[in-house]
């Protein structure tokens, strides 16, 4: 009978529990919807959304953002993807450094830092990865999202237990159906994510872009890690880049896109564009399996003690130390990839040269951090 | 801040103190452990990473509320009753047909949707009547389902943890099946002939048919399997045609099939069958979401990496124990979040041998960890379908089946590359 008289009164109390819970974290979840802002260099000639491309991307979580940085004197046409993975944050923070200090004198770059900006808008459970990483610069912090490797479910759901990649019906684990990596060369009316890759995809085909890079990241215990990733058609540029890069000290594996996995960025530009496409991948421990605590300055710093006591047991594929790998030190490798790939082509195709610069010199990078060469915080406009 | 295996002792503690002494709900007993971990973490109440974690299993959640309402559909239409009885007077001069076609019987949903869940709540429900009246015990009839359920959740052709394995060292999944057959048919065939072997006898067909429902199909026609026919096309046809037929999720497809059921057979009222259901099933969901939060908090505090380092660690020969005790011991948490967290780790780590056959084998390690407590979700549902109020007098009978598993996939591992020569492919 009391049971019977308290029950009311019980389930008032879970209800107005759940309620405050629901309020207090749905704002912390609210945040990361919000487009961080960014402060493109002098040189952008213009910026259109991807929408223009694909219309059935227009006012959805998918349509994102391409800058365009066009020289005075006719050349090639480059185009740099990051953020294809937001949880891969190099893969994201590098364009935007492109974005914010890139200059082009002959030819034309095209950057899409957030390419699917979906998975920049939430986290994936159970990997307690940050929202955000915070980089001081000489006007106050800039935060940037920390996303994650799918399409946000609340914007592509259910997920089938089975992913059937529709160019090859090879059958994956279901969740990869909201992998844009995955969706290659993608549906102009397809799922979300089909969508962002077909708008990529006819992009490069439009534009005739010359070479294609796609930026990401991967656990330092990822066989394929520090590496170029190059399909037949990409090999020579690739192959000279990696020569040269080697003889400056830099460690690159030159790894060839497998021809009959599909879905993926470089197997299906190649198979279905005119383009080389380049995939670049560098070590983030903040990704791997066996890290320790994961917070934002394992993102930014890359120390991790777990990641030290692996590569103690050879556990893992990249030399690590208590110095770890720096956001700066994944972001030069980057961008001295994608300089000595250009320099590449443009030796091959001097018709066509690409001359483009601006970003700092790895050193520098490395040495002043990332806050140095990021445009200044203005108006207390970076999200938090 | 403390180590991770300070601040892991400090979460169990909690755990036990909260579940076994104070008599907390499971589910709730690990989101308190879960806040006390992050708090001597460091992190404070991190709210955001409590509700992310509470979030994880929202897809199995729905399947396993879904699919036990539709099995309360089935059971209240008389369709399920119905089956078990047909089956019966079928096979039962046959007993060891019997058994291991209802072993292929039980497997075959797990089969196609890689869910073991699902499976024991379908086939696994249809099944334990025929089993029981067969004159095996119901725990060993919970074990047999238990089992069977968890080789077809790795059997071909689907295997989700096989393809989470595969995706996180981007493997597709091609060439798989005939090593997932070899993991697990013989298995499946051995472990429940030999839980049933002492009851594998001519059966006395009046003394059971009398404890069954009786056969609604002579009433209702085919119209009493309607719904069961109806969720098996809509969960084949998306395999099938995958480009044509709509994705509607599995939860979807079996609520279609439950407000089928209602005008199919015996009439009954589907909202009361469906709060049944669900309050059964709800100690299960909560456990779920508490798992999901300490799994999450385990992950920010670094007591994850701490223990896939320290397996990786092991030496040659303790990693195959290594691997054999932490990937089940994992599972508990979750058959997947076993495959993605130490089954792709383990999967490097066995490089040079054979990645699919390896990969094949490890499945079946990350697969028993349905069977480990406190979620053991195959053995607690199957407990829970056969009458069992206690799961762990279930877990008694499968704990030589799963040593067997165990052992069948070290073997596996260690032969996988004469095993992939001989496979064809």
């Amino acid at each position: 009978m009391s049971i019977d008289r308290h029950r009311p009164l019980s389930i008032g109390i879970s209800l107005l529990i759940t309620a405050v819970l629901v309020v207090l974290s749905a704002r912390s979840f609210q945040v990361q919807h919000r487009d961080e802002v960014l402060y493109p260099s002098d040189g952008l000639t213009r910026a259109f959304p991807l929408s223009e491309v694909n219309p059935h991307l227009a006012g959805t979580a998918g349509d994102t953002e391409v800058y365009v940085y066009e020289g005075s004197a006719p050349g090639g046409s480059v185009l740099v993807l990051g953020g294809t993975h937001p949880s891969e944050i190099a893969g994201y923070m590098a364009p935007v450094l492109m974005i914010e200090t890139l200059h082009v004198e002959a030819g034309r770059v095209f950057i899409i830092p957030r390419a699917n900006a979906s998975a920049a808008t939430h986290n994936e459970p159970q990997e307690a990865h940050p929202q955000h990483i915070v980089i001081e610069t000489a006007g106050g912090s800039r935060s940037f999202r920390f996303g994650a490797r799918f399409t946000n479910p609340v914007h592509q759901w259910p997920d089938p237990e089975v992913y059937v990649q529709p160019i090859s019906g090879t059958t994956l684990a279901g969740v990869e159906i909201r992998n844009l990596n995955r969706a290659f060369p993608g549906i102009a009316d397809g799922n979300l994510t089909e969508r962002v890759a077909w708008a990529i995809t006819e992009l490069i085909r439009r534009e005739s872009i010359d070479v294609s890079f796609d930026i990401h990241e991967s656990s330092p215990e990822y066989p394929v890690i520090n590496a170029i990733v190059a399909s037949e058609v990409s090999q020579e540029i690739a192959s000279f880049a990696t020569i040269s890069l080697q003889l400056d000290g830099w460690e690159f594996s030159l790894e060839p896109s497998p021809p009959n996995f599909h879905g993926l960025s470089h197997r299906e530009w190649t198979d279905h564009t005119d383009t080389q496409p380049i995939l670049l991948e560098t070590a983030n421990p903040a990704m791997g399996r066996l890290r320790g605590p994961t917070n934002a300055e394992l993102a930014v710093l890359g120390q991790d003690d777990q990641y030290v006591k692996a590569a103690a047991i050879g556990a893992i594929n990249v030399p690590f130390d208590e110095e770890g790998i720096s956001i700066e030190r994944r972001i030069a490798r980057d961008l001295v990839a994608i300089g000595a790939i250009v320099e590449a082509f443009n030796m091959l195709n001097p018709e066509r040269a690409i001359l483009m610069g601006g970003w700092p010199e790895p050193a520098a990078l490395m040495e002043d951090g990332l806050g140095r060469y990021l445009a200044p915080a203005r108006d207390g406009t970076s999200p938090r | 801040m403390l180590e991770p295996h300070w601040i892991l002792l400090i979460m169990l503690g909690v755990f036990v103190v909260c579940a076994m002494l104070l008599k907390v709900p499971t589910g709730l007993s690990l989101i308190a452990a879960s806040m006390v971990g992050a708090l001597a973490g460091g992190e404070g109440l991190p709210l955001r990473h409590l509700v992310e974690g509470a979030f994880t299993y929202i897809d199995p959640i729905l399947i396993i509320a879904s699919a036990m309402v539709f099995m309360a559909s089935l059971e209240q239409s008389g369709a399920l009753g119905s089956i078990s009885r047909g089956l019966l007077v079928h096979l039962h001069s046959r007993p060891a047909l019997l058994v291991v076609g209802l072993t292929v019987f039980i497997m075959f949903p797990g089969m196609i949707t890689g869910q073991s869940t699902a499976t024991v709540l379908t086939t696994g429900a249809i099944a334990a009547p025929v089993l029981s009246a067969c004159g095996i015990p119901r725990p060993k009839v919970a074990a047999i389902i238990a089992m069977s359920a968890i080789y077809g959740m790795i059997a071909p052709p689907i295997s989700l943890p096989t393809m989470i394995m595969g995706s996180g060292v981007d493997m597709p999944f091609t060439g798989f099946d005939i090593p997932l057959l070899i993991a697990t048919m013989p298995l499946a065939i051995g472990v429940n002939l030999g839980l049933a072997r002492r009851y594998l006898k001519n059966i006395d067909m009046e003394a059971v048919l009398g404890d069954l429902d009786e056969n609604h199909a002579t009433r209702h026609g085919w119209r009493l399997y309607l719904p069961i026919v109806l969720v098996a096309l809509l969960l084949i046809g998306i395999r099938l045609v995958p480009f044509l037929a709509a994705n509607l999720g599995i939860a979807l497809v079996f609520l279609i099939g439950a407000a089928v059921g209602t005008r199919t057979g015996r009439r009954f009222n589907l909202f009361s069958a469906a709060r049944r259901s669900i309050r059964q099933a709800l100690p299960v969901m909560g456990i779920l979401v508490g798992v999901g939060t300490f799994i999450q908090v385990m992950t920010l505090v670094g007591i994850r990496g701490m223990l896939v380092v320290t397996a990786l660690g092991l030496p040659s020969l303790w990693k195959y124990a290594g691997v054999a005790v932490m990937m089940p011991l994992f599972g508990a948490v979750s058959a997947y979040g076993s495959a993605s967290v130490l089954g792709v780790p383990f999967l490097l780590s066995f490089l040079g041998q054979d990645e699919i056959v390896v990969g094949s084998a490890l499945s079946l390690f990350a697969g028993l960890g349905d069977l480990m407590p406190p979620t053991a979700l195959a053995g607690m549902f199957a407990a829970q379908i056969v009458g069992e109020p206690n799961y762990f007098r279930v877990l008694k009978h499968t704990a030589v089946p799963a040593v067997i598993t165990a052992l069948w996939a070290i073997g596996m591992i260690i032969l996988a590359n004469p095993l992939a020569k001989i496979i064809p492919g």
